[in-house]
């Protein structure tokens, strides 16, 4: 296969795009390249991010990372457990309470079952608000409410996700299939029935998916919670960092690893039998 | 010359393909029969090698194809360009760069290679690329991405890639299955365009015998995973196929001929007095 320099030329005058972007599309290539560099090398920069200092914080770690082993249960090693199981009834409890909810307010966010645009459009807005604001500044909000303790820990668990299941459940709803529910109204069926019969079998799978997808992620954000005094395991962590008794921290670790690992398995078979 | 002997292919107890023989001279176009299951696919996968055989050789002049692996294995894939019936474009790329991929196997060296896993090609290679679609009356699709295309345009873009190839053989697995009569005409007027001019051997699978009497300069009939004919279109008579497979040629392709003789509600004649 050989072509001639005369012949390249000409296919190059006739179809210059073949052979690369045009003038005007390389420049914003060039300069959406150097916008991203400009960002990266700032951030560094204003960070004061040095190898230097990522070498010390590495020989930090060493250190902490030889303090943790062999990892000990320590004597108190029942509140260990305890909180343990804390944290894992806060994360089921509040994932519960958000799915539940999530429901009526996903279908009230649906472009196909609410079709009047400004009152979808207001209730995606709260959706939009409610998820700006993160677990842990729902939880710092609840201690102060509710006292310290899991109730403020399942609270905020709850609250925060309430908004994200309820988006993801419309968005669900909404790439259902409406001859489905089509079906339905032309048997008689009312409004309620028509998404009883012709749109919640399409969805709940999809919805009880999402979940579990929640239930894995909040157990392991829920071990964080006790941090700021909502409950759970992670007031225990916080407690033995402050008196650095990193064997026992190792051990709660590994102890989480495999609950977190056992949470994850036990969804995903779950996950795989209602979708699959 | 592309030699088969004894070729076989089991999938556990089912024999795909059963001790095939066959030789095909450079620069023919053959066309290979039958039914659905009877083998065809199997057999033309096994040349490439993207099916192993289970039993038996394969030579292509004087190479054993059955024993290659590795470089030499991809590089004999590269001389046997396939074409498949669902056309195995890359849907998001566009068709220039569909077209492309058949030179990959060409660049050698690891910094060639680095420039492939960029999709960095030469001004060459380009220029080769838009002249195949030109041949073909697909310049004016170069830029498009492949899943705009119709499925004829596909198949002929999937054509250009395997000529990009540079190969000697083509293996058409059923080009013509999910096309229109109007677009069949024009992939195998094709595929024919290009075992005349370039002088590439043809290798197609079909089921459609009349298509495969057009344009065939030698047919091979298959049954249960057996070769059973071998010869020149003409010698493959109606007569002669209805005594290989047992039906007529109306029903080897499907139709129901008893269903012209016979109505398919019959009226009870009472209701006709």
């Amino acid at each position: 296969m050989s072509t001639s320099a005369a012949e390249i030329a000409a296919w190059r005058a006739r179809m210059p795009r073949a052979f690369g972007p045009s003038p005007a599309g390389q420049a914003l290539r060039a300069g959406a390249a150097a916008l991203f560099l400009a960002w990266l090398g700032l951030s560094l920069w204003h960070f004061d991010v040095t190898p230097q200092r990522l070498w010390n914080g590495l020989s930090g770690l060493l250190v902490i990372l030889r303090l943790m082993i062999p990892p000990s249960p320590g004597e108190l090693w029942m509140d260990i457990l305890k909180g343990l199981a804390e944290s894992l009834s806060m994360a089921f409890l509040g994932t519960f309470i958000a799915a539940l909810l999530a429901v009526p307010l996903g279908f009230l966010g649906a472009r196909n079952i609410v079709t009047n645009t400004l009152a979808r459009f207001s209730v995606r807005r709260v959706f939009d608000g409610f998820r700006g604001v993160d677990q842990l500044i729902w939880a710092l909000a609840f201690v102060r409410a509710v006292g310290l303790g899991p109730l403020a820990g399942v609270l905020a668990i709850a609250t925060a996700d309430i908004a994200v299941l309820a988006k993801l459940y419309a968005e669900a709803i909404e790439n259902a299939e409406k001859r489905q529910a089509e079906g339905i109204a032309a048997a008689g069926g009312s409004p309620t029935l028509v998404i009883r019969f012709g749109l919640l079998p399409q969805v709940l799978p999809i919805m009880i998916g999402h979940a579990l997808y929640f239930l894995e992620s909040n157990t392991r954000s829920a071990t964080i919670l006790g941090v700021v005094g909502a409950g759970g395991i992670g007031l225990q962590i916080a407690e033995r960092i402050r008196v650095r008794h990193w064997d026992e921290v190792a051990f709660i670790i590994i102890l989480l690893i495999i609950m977190v690992a056992a949470i994850d398995w036990l969804s995903s078979r779950l996950r795989r039998k209602l979708i699959g | 010359m592309l030699r088969l002997q004894g070729v076989s292919r089991r999938f556990g107890a089912v024999h795909a393909v059963q001790d095939v023989s066959l030789e095909i001279p450079a620069g023919q176009m053959l066309g290979v029969i039958g039914r659905s299951g009877a083998g065809k696919s199997t057999l033309l996968r096994m040349i490439n090698r993207l099916a192993e055989p289970s039993d038996g050789r394969i030579t292509f002049e004087n190479t054993d194809i059955t024993a290659l692996k590795g470089q030499g294995l991809r590089d004999w894939r590269t001389g046997c360009a396939m074409i498949f019936q669902q056309f195995n474009l890359v849907q998001r790329l566009d068709v220039l760069t569909n077209v492309l991929i058949g030179r990959l196997n060409h660049r050698r060296g690891l910094l060639a290679h680095l420039g492939s896993l960029f999709a960095q090609f030469s001004a060459e290679e380009r220029a080769a690329a838009l002249a195949t679609l030109d041949r073909f009356g697909l310049l004016s699709t170069a830029l498009q991405r492949a899943d705009t295309l119709s499925g004829g345009q596909q198949q002929r873009v999937a054509i250009c890639r395997a000529l990009m190839q540079n190969p000697r053989l083509i293996l058409a697995d059923e080009p013509i299955a999910s096309l229109d009569p109007q677009n069949a005409r024009l992939v195998m007027d094709t595929l024919r365009q290009v075992n005349r001019q370039d002088g590439i051997t043809v290798l197609v699978n079909l089921h459609h015998l009349d298509v495969a009497r057009a344009y065939c300069d030698r047919l091979v009939a298959m049954q249960a995973g057996r070769v059973v004919f071998d010869g020149t279109p003409a010698e493959l008579t109606p007569a002669r196929v209805e005594q290989i497979y047992g039906v007529s040629e109306a029903e080897f392709h499907g139709d129901m001929p008893e269903a012209a003789e016979a109505p398919l509600f019959p009226v009870p004649a009472a209701a006709l007095a």
